[in-house]
C-alpha cells in the first residue's frame, strides 16, 4: 500500500471512531477469546513444564506392573543416578471398628522421597508438622501414614486415630497437603495414603496378581542427558517391560487432556471470532455507504479505483489493528484473572506470564478474519459511480465486487480454516468443526435468502404495519443475512453445547446408573473367590454378580511385527501405549456381540486363541487367523484370533478388549475382579461386609467415580458455555451495530408514516413484528443446526446415545427472540419520538 | 498567451446514451455532435432531464457513451480503461459541483492539494496554498468544509478544480446552492481564473444571465442540442 492511500487514509480517520465501535468490540471479544485461551494453555504447559521435575518424581522414571525390580536392573539404576522406589495400588481403608470403609489410593515410599520438590503436610491446631520420614516411621508398634484430608472427613476420624489397611494398623500423624508428584489428579478414585515401604509390606495386600504398579525414580549425575540413558536402559534390558517416562512426558494424560480442552475452546473461541467477523463486515459495509460521497468526489479528481481501495483497506487495516491490540491485551490479562477459576484438582499451578506464541496466533486469526470479512464490502465500495455526484444522490455499491475480490475474500477464508486446523493439535477435529462453522454459515445464508424470498413473495398484506415489517425484511441493503447468521451462529453453539451437556448428564446421572453395577470389586485372590461368591449371594439386596479372573498384560506384537513399527490409527493407540487388563473365558462375555468369526467351546483346550475388540483390530488392521502377541508378566504369549467382539463400553460392566482361551493363563499369578448391583440403601453395609472378611478386596463405588467425572465435565462445560456466551454477545453486537446503521432511515420512515397519519402504535407494531420475524428465524434455524450438531458429536465423535432435550432448545429461542426484539425496538423507539418538521424541512 | 487555440478540446460525434432503468430503457442523449475550442466558454442549458449533466459526465470520463465518439484533449476516451479515465481526469479535467462535494475529513488545504497528491506531485501543498489564497482563502487553510460558509466551500472547490491547471472546467450549476449575492462573487471569481489561465468552461445553468456570461450557449432538449448560438456581449467583453 501507497504512502499516499495511508495519508488519506489517515485523514479519513479523523472522523473519529464513533462508528466503529461494534467494529472495534466484535474484532476485540473474537481475538481476546483466543488469546486469553492460548494464554492459559500455554501458561499451564508451562507450569508443566516447570514442575515436571517433581511431577515425574525425577529425571526419568521406570513404572512396573505387578514386580518389583530384580537385583541386577537394580543395580543397573543405582550404578547411573539416585533411586527413589514408589509403590501405588488401591486399597480399602477401614476405621478400627469396621464401621466405615473407604477406597483408597495408596502409595508407598522409600527415605529417598521426593528426589524432587517437597511435601507439604499439616497437623491440627496449627503445631509443627513433622518431618515425612518421622510421619511415616514405626511408633508404639504402629506404622504412621500421612492422608488427603478427604479420607479423615469420610470416615469420620482425626489425626492420632488409626485405619486398618489389609493387616496393618496405621496411626494417621498429618494431613498431606501437597504432593508434588500427584499426577493421577481429575480422575483418582479415592483420597491418597501415603505409608513407608515396612508398612506396605505389613498389610499383606502385595500378592502375585495384585494391580499394583512400581515406580523408579532416577535423578541422574548433572550434565547427563536423560535420552541417552533411556536408550542405554532399552538396550540393556529390551523385554523389562517398563513404562519409561521422562521429562518431556511427564504428565502425558494431563497433556494430553490439556491439549483437547485447548482445541476445544479455541475452536468456540474462532466461532465468537466468525460471528464477530460477521459485524466487523457490515460495519465495514455501512462506513463505507456512509462514504459513497467522498468516494465519489475522489474519483472525480482522477483518484483510481486501486488508491480507492487501498485507502479504505488502510484505513480498516489500522481500525482492525486497534481492534487486536486491545484483543490481545485482553486476552493476555484474563488467564491472571482466570488462574483462580482452575480446577483445584489440576496437579500444576498455571506459569502466568506473557506468551507471545498464542497472542501472536490469534492476531493472526483477527487480521485473516478482518479480511475475510471486509474485502467483500471494500471491494464493492471501490466501484461507486462517481458520475452521481452531478445528481441528487450516489448510490452506495450494494452487488458484488469484481471478481478478484471474491477469490481474495476466498482465500483470506481459505487461509484462516487453514491456520485453524494447522494450528490445532487435533486436526481431524478442527478440520470437523471449520466444516461444520462453514456449512452452519452457509445455511444460515440460506436461510436469510428464503427468509426474504418469503418476506417479498408472501403478498402484500392490508396491514400497512406487516407491509411494513416484510418491507424492511428485504429491502436493498437490508441486515437481514447478517443479523441472521451471526445472530443465529453465536446460538446454535449455544444450543450444541447445552445438548451435549445435557445428554452426557443424563448419561451419568440415569442412563448410566440404571445398566451399571454399583461395585467394582478388585484384587479379589483366587483361593478367596468361592467365599467371595458366598458373601455376596448370601447378602440381601445383591443382584446380578458377575466375576472374572483379570490378568494385566501387554499388546508386544501384531502379526508378528513389534506394535513400535507397526501401522496402528490413531484411534487405536490407547490400545498399545500401556499395560491393559485382559482375561480368559469359556463363554462369550456379557455385554458382547461376535461380528466375526465364532466362540470356542467351553471345553477348548488347544493352542491360544484370542477373541479381540472389533474396534481395535479395525485400527491395528488385524483381521481373523491374524496373530496378536501380549506380554504378560514377562512372558510372550502369542494367540491366534479367533473371533472378533462389538463391546458395549457404556454398560460399564466386566469388559476386556483382549479375552483369551481357556487353559492359556490358568497357571498365570492373577487376581479376580467382580462387579455387583445391590440396592442403593444397602451399599455401604456391602461395602463394609467385604471389607470385613477380605482386607485386602477393593471396592470401587461406581456412583462416586460417576460423581467425579460429572464434576469434570461440568466444569468443562461451563467453561465452553462461557466462551459460546462470548460468540452470542458479538452476535447481539452485530444486531445493534445493524440497528444503529439503520438508524437514520428508520426516522425518515417513521417521520413519512407519522406525516401520513400512523400513529406511534401503528409504527412499533411494525418493529415488533420485523424484530420478532428476525429473531424467530435465528432462533428456529439455530436450534436446528446446533441440534445437528450436538446430534453428530454425541453419535459419530463420542458415541454414546442421544436423546432430544426439548428444555434447551426451547430456552434458547425464548432468550433469541427475546434479545433481538428487545434490542431492535430499544435500537428504535427514538425513531418513535422524531418530530416529522425538522426532517422534513431539511429533506 | 491566454488563448491556445491549436484544435478542438471537445470533439464529439453522434454521441448517444441509453440508460436501463425499472420503467424501460431511457434513451438521455440522442446523437448530438459538438465541438469546442480550447479556450472557448460555453454555456450549457436546457430543461431538467434534457441531458445536460449526463454530457458532462461522459466528457469527464465518468460515463460510457452507448454510441458515438468522443475525444478530449485529443484523448479518445473510448480506448481508455478506468483506471487511464481517472488519470485523465487527474491531469486534464477540472469540476466544480453544485453541492460543492468537499471530503468532509480534510481540511481546506488538504482538499485543493488532492488532485496534486494523485499526481505525485512533491509541491502539492506549496500548490494548494497559493491557490486557497488566490480565491482569498489564505487564512482558512486549516479549516474543515464543516467550519466554512457555502460561499467559503465552494471557492474551496474552485481552487481544487484550478489546482492542477486542467484544460477543461467543468461547471455543475455551481451557485445553485448558494444565495444571489455570494453566488455572484463566486461565478466572478470562476471567470476571472479562467480568463486569467485561459482555461476551457463548459458550464451547465438554468440561469439564463450567467450563461450570457460565455461565448457560446448550447442549449439541450430532449437528449439533441436544439440551438447553438454564439453570444456578441460575451465575445465584447472578451476583448
Amino acid at each position: 500500500m501507497g504512502p499516499l492511500a495511508w495519508r488519506i487514509a489517515r485523514r479519513e480517520l479523523r472522523g473519529g471512531i464513533r462508528g466503529f465501535r461494534v467494529f472495534l468490540t466484535c474484532l476485540a471479544l473474537g481475538v481476546a477469546v483466543i488469546a486469553a485461551v492460548g494464554s492459559l494453555s500455554a501458561a499451564v504447559k508451562a507450569g508443566l513444564a516447570r514442575d515436571s521435575r517433581s511431577l515425574l518424581g525425577g529425571d526419568v522414571e521406570l513404572q512396573l506392573f505387578h514386580r518389583t525390580a530384580d537385583a541386577r536392573e537394580r543395580d543397573y539404576l543405582a550404578a547411573r543416578g539416585q533411586i527413589s522406589e514408589v509403590a501405588q495400588m488401591r486399597a480399602m481403608a477401614r476405621t478400627l471398628d469396621g464401621e466405615r470403609t473407604s477406597l483408597i489410593e495408596l502409595k508407598s515410599v522409600d527415605a529417598a522421597y521426593p528426589l524432587y520438590g517437597a511435601v507439604t503436610l499439616a497437623v491440627a491446631g496449627g503445631k509443627q508438622a513433622p518431618s515425612l520420614a518421622a510421619a511415616l516411621a514405626l511408633k508404639e508398634g504402629h506404622w504412621g501414614a500421612v492422608v488427603a484430608p478427604g479420607l479423615m472427613d469420610r470416615l469420620g476420624i482425626k489425626e492420632g486415630d488409626s485405619i486398618r489397611v489389609g493387616d496393618a494398623v496405621l496411626t494417621i500423624r498429618a494431613s498431606l497437603v501437597h504432593e508434588p508428584d500427584a499426577i493421577g489428579g481429575l480422575l483418582e478414585f479415592g483420597p491418597r495414603v501415603m505409608v513407608g515401604e515396612p508398612a506396605l509390606a505389613a498389610t499383606g495386600l502385595v500378592t502375585p496378581g495384585t494391580l499394583i504398579s512400581y515406580g523408579y525414580r532416577l535423578r541422574l549425575p548433572p550434565g547427563s542427558a536423560s535420552a541417552q540413558f533411556v536408550a542405554g536402559l532399552r538396550a540393556a534390558f529390551p523385554d523389562a517391560g517398563w513404562r519409561i517416562r521422562d521429562l518431556g512426558n511427564a504428565a502425558p494424560n494431563l497433556q494430553r487432556l490439556l491439549d483437547r480442552l485447548t482445541v476445544f475452546m479455541t475452536l468456540v473461541g474462532l466461532t465468537a471470532l466468525l460471528v464477530g467477523g460477521v459485524g466487523v463486515g457490515n460495519a465495514i459495509a455501512s462506513y463505507l455507504a456512509g462514504k459513497t460521497e467522498t468516494i465519489a468526489t475522489l474519483k472525480c479528481l482522477g483518484a483510481s479505483r486501486r488508491l480507492i481501495f487501498r485507502t479504505y483497506l488502510a484505513e480498516t487495516l489500522a481500525l482492525a489493528a486497534g481492534g487486536i491490540a486491545l484483543g490481545l491485551v485482553l486476552g493476555a490479562l484474563a488467564p491472571f484473572l482466570a488462574a483462580s477459576l482452575l480446577p483445584a484438582q489440576l496437579p500444576v499451578s498455571a506459569r502466568l506470564g506473557i506468551y507471545p506464541a498464542p497472542l501472536l496466533l490469534a492476531a493472526t486469526f483477527g487480521l485473516l478474519a478482518t479480511l475475510a470479512f471486509t474485502l467483500w464490502p471494500l471491494g464493492a465500495a471501490a466501484a461507486v459511480n462517481p458520475g452521481g455526484l452531478f445528481r441528487a444522490r450516489v448510490e452506495p455499491v450494494l452487488g458484488r465486487p469484481p471478481a478478484r475480490f471474491i477469490a481474495a475474500v476466498a482465500v483470506a477464508g481459505a487461509l484462516l480454516a487453514g491456520l485453524a486446523v494447522l494450528s490445532a493439535t487435533d486436526r481431524r477435529l478442527a478440520l470437523w468443526s471449520v466444516l461444520g462453522a462453514v456449512a452452519a454459515l452457509a445455511l444460515f445464508r440460506l436461510a436469510a435468502a428464503a427468509l426474504v424470498w418469503a418476506a417479498r413473495h408472501v403478498g402484500r398484506p392490508r396491514r400497512p404495519g406487516l407491509r411494513l415489517a416484510l418491507a424492511n425484511l428485504y429491502r436493498p441493503g437490508a441486515p437481514t443475512a447478517g443479523v441472521l447468521a451471526s445472530l443465529g451462529l453465536g446460538l446454535a453453539v449455544l444450543v450444541a453445547i447445552a445438548l451435549v451437556e445435557g445428554n452426557l448428564m443424563s448419561e451419568i446421572d440415569t442412563r448410566l446408573p440404571e445398566h451399571a453395577p454399583s461395585f467394582f470389586f478388585i484384587d479379589i485372590q483366587p483361593d478367596q473367590t468361592a467365599s467371595f461368591d458366598a458373601l455376596l449371594h448370601n447378602m440381601p439386596g445383591v443382584t446380578e454378580l458377575a466375576r472374572v479372573p483379570s490378568l494385566r498384560g501387554r499388546i508386544s506384537a501384531l502379526n508378528g511385527v513389534p506394535v513400535e513399527r507397526a501401522a496402528v490409527a490413531p484411534e487405536a493407540r490407547w490400545a498399545i501405549s500401556s499395560d491393559r487388563g485382559l482375561t480368559y473365558a469359556a463363554e462369550l462375555p456379557a455385554g458382547s456381540r461376535l461380528v466375526a468369526g465364532s466362540w470356542w467351546p467351553a471345553d477348548y483346550r488347544g493352542p491360544p486363541l484370542v477373541s479381540f475388540d472389533a474396534e481395535l483390530a479395525r485400527g491395528m488392521g488385524l483381521k481373523l487367523g491374524d496373530t496378536l502377541t501380549v506380554n504378560v508378566l514377562g512372558r510372550e504369549l502369542t494367540a491366534r484370533i479367533a473371533n472378533l467382539r462389538e463391546i458395549d463400553w457404556t454398560s460399564l460392566g466386566l469388559n476386556f478388549a483382549i479375552v483369551l482361551s481357556p487353559g492359556t493363563l490358568d497357571g498365570a499369578p492373577q487376581t479376580h475382579i467382580a462387579t455387583a448391583r445391590t440396592a442403593p440403601g444397602s451399599e455401604a453395609a456391602l461395602a463394609r461386609a467385604v471389607s470385613q472378611r477380605f482386607p485386602n478386596v477393593s471396592a470401587i463405588s461406581v456412583r462416586d467415580a460417576l460423581a467425579n467425572l460429572a464434576g469434570v465435565i461440568d466444569a468443562i462445560a461451563a467453561a465452553l458455555t462461557a466462551i459460546s456466551a462470548v460468540a452470542l454477545a458479538a452476535g447481539i453486537l452485530v444486531l445493534a451495530g445493524a440497528v444503529a446503521s439503520g438508524h437514520h432511515r428508520r426516522v425518515y420512515d417513521a417521520v413519512v408514516l407519522k406525516v401520513l397519519g400512523a400513529t406511534r402504535r401503528d409504527i412499533t407494531r411494525a418493529y415488533v413484528i420485523e424484530y420478532g420475524l428476525l429473531g424467530l428465524a435465528a432462533a428456529a434455524l439455530a436450534a436446528g443446526i446446533g441440534t445437528l450438531a450436538a446430534w453428530l458429536v454425541l453419535t459419530r465423535v463420542m458415541g454414546t446415545e442421544w436423546s432430544f432435550r426439548p428444555g434447551a432448545v426451547a430456552a434458547t429461542v425464548a432468550l433469541a427472540t427475546l434479545l433481538t426484539l428487545f434490542l431492535g425496538y430499544a435500537g428504535t423507539w427514538r425513531a418513535l419520538g422524531a418530530k416529522p418538521a425538522p426532517y422534513l424541512r431539511s429533506e | 498567451m491566454p488563448f491556445p487555440s491549436d484544435g478542438p478540446i471537445v470533439l464529439v460525434e453522434d454521441l448517444h446514451l441509453t440508460l436501463a432503468s425499472a420503467a424501460g430503457a431511457v434513451n438521455v442523449l440522442r446523437g448530438i455532435s459538438l465541438r469546442i475550442e480550447a479556450g472557448e466558454s460555453v454555456g450549457l442549458v436546457g430543461p431538467s432531464g434534457s441531458g445536460k449533466s449526463t454530457l458532462m459526465m461522459v466528457l469527464g470520463g465518468l460515463e460510457r457513451p452507448t454510441a458515438g465518439r468522443v475525444e478530449v484533449a485529443g484523448l479518445d476516451l473510448g480506448r481508455l480503461d478506468e483506471d487511464s479515465l481517472a488519470r485523465f481526469r487527474r491531469d486534464t479535467i477540472g469540476i466544480v459541483f453544485q453541492s460543492f462535494h468537499l471530503v468532509p475529513t480534510m481540511t481546506a488545504l488538504e482538499n485543493v492539494a488532492m488532485p496534486l497528491e494523485f499526481a505525485g506531485r512533491a509541491d502539492a501543498f506549496a500548490r494548494a496554498r497559493a491557490g486557497l489564497e488566490e480565491v482569498g482563502l489564505g487564512a482558512r487553510l486549516l479549516h474543515y468544509p464543516a467550519q466554512l460558509s457555502g460561499g467559503e466551500q465552494q471557492r474551496v472547490a474552485i481552487a481544487r478544480a484550478f489546482v492542477a491547471a486542467p484544460k477543461l472546467l467543468l461547471a455543475d450549476e455551481p451557485t445553485g446552492n448558494l444565495d444571489g449575492a455570494t453566488g455572484r462573487l463566486v461565478i466572478d471569481l470562476l471567470f476571472r481564473l479562467r480568463a486569467e489561465r485561459g482555461t476551457t468552461l463548459l458550464l451547465i445553468t438554468h440561469d439564463h444571465e450567467l450563461a450570457r456570461r460565455c461565448e457560446r450557449i448550447v442549449a439541450l432538449a430532449d437528449g439533441r442540442i436544439a440551438e447553438d448560438s454564439a453570444v456578441g456581449l460575451a465575445r465584447l467583453g472578451r476583448g
